[in-house]
């Protein structure tokens, strides 16, 4: 149950990070899915890795803010109520896949694979999507390269 | 409770915000939405297999996160410096109007 709920936060306050208006209200949502993250990582036992995402986390948002306030253009609107409610709600819809959905088959007690047979039984999808975004990725440099080359002749 | 599920929810939003924010912070703040995500599986998958390796391995998708992050920023303050403003529309219509004028 406390996983679920913290995944949620996850991600309504990734959904607040990226689409509110105001810069430092931005930074602060941020601020909670890098604590989300930590307390995901510290529940699944990887408690190493949350004290790494802690001191990272805590270093970004430091410069996160003092950017914010120095670089940032400021809202020309006030951030209306109705809107973080909206963004709130629609964080609720894309963390329930998380929670009803699965393609990997288990959450995850598999402690006598290797690593090869975990990568490529659990995660395989992962792999192969990660790989097509590489190769997408790769083609659009590409392409970019081949448009700046005739357009340089 | 699928963990790959919730890190391609996450990529799916950091890639979104990507595509759809004109103010560089927002889009710095979508990269380090894609870079957690990656992270969030890669923490998943090792926490799930039970060994501790991968979290040693860790460190270094961090340092790397944490480098690019430093590079976005130091590009971030240098195009704000040099056009005034942050907003993404408004820097490619100046670099457009100062690349109409030289041709002039």
């Amino acid at each position: 149950m406390i996983l679920e709920i913290v995944s949620i936060g996850l991600i309504i306050s990734a959904c607040l990070a990226l689409f509110l208006d105001e810069m430092v209200y931005s930074v602060a949502a941020l601020s909670g899915t890098f604590i989300f993250t930590a307390i995901l990582y510290i529940l699944n036992g990887s408690v190493f890795a949350a004290i790494f995402q802690f001191v990272v986390g805590i270093g970004t948002l430091a410069i996160l803010f003092l950017s914010g306030e120095m670089l940032g253009d400021k809202p020309t609107k006030k951030a209306s109520p109705k809107k973080t409610l909206a963004l709130i709600g629609i964080g609720i819809v894309l963390s329930l896949p998380a929670i009803f959905l699965s393609f990997s088959g288990s959450s995850g007690t598999t402690t006598d694979a290797s690593f090869g047979d975990a990568l490529w039984n659990l995660r395989g999808m992962d792999v192969v999507l990660q790989a097509l975004v590489v190769l997408t990725v790769a083609m659009g440099i590409a392409i970019v390269l081949y448009e700046k080359r005739k357009g340089g002749q | 409770m699928d963990f790959v599920i919730l890190s391609l929810v996450m990529l799916g939003i950091g890639i979104y915000g990507l595509l759809t924010n004109r103010q560089l912070l927002k889009v710095f703040i979508s990269v380090e939405l894609i870079a957690t995500a990656a992270t969030l599986n890669f923490v998943m998958l090792t926490s799930s297999m039970g060994q501790g390796l991968g979290q040693a391995f860790l460190i270094l998708a961090f340092s790397t996160d944490t480098a690019v992050s430093a590079v976005i920023l130091a590009l971030l303050v240098i195009v704000s410096k040099k056009y005034g403003t942050s907003n993404l529309s408004e820097i490619i219509k100046m670099q457009e109007k100062s690349e109409s004028e030289a041709e002039a």
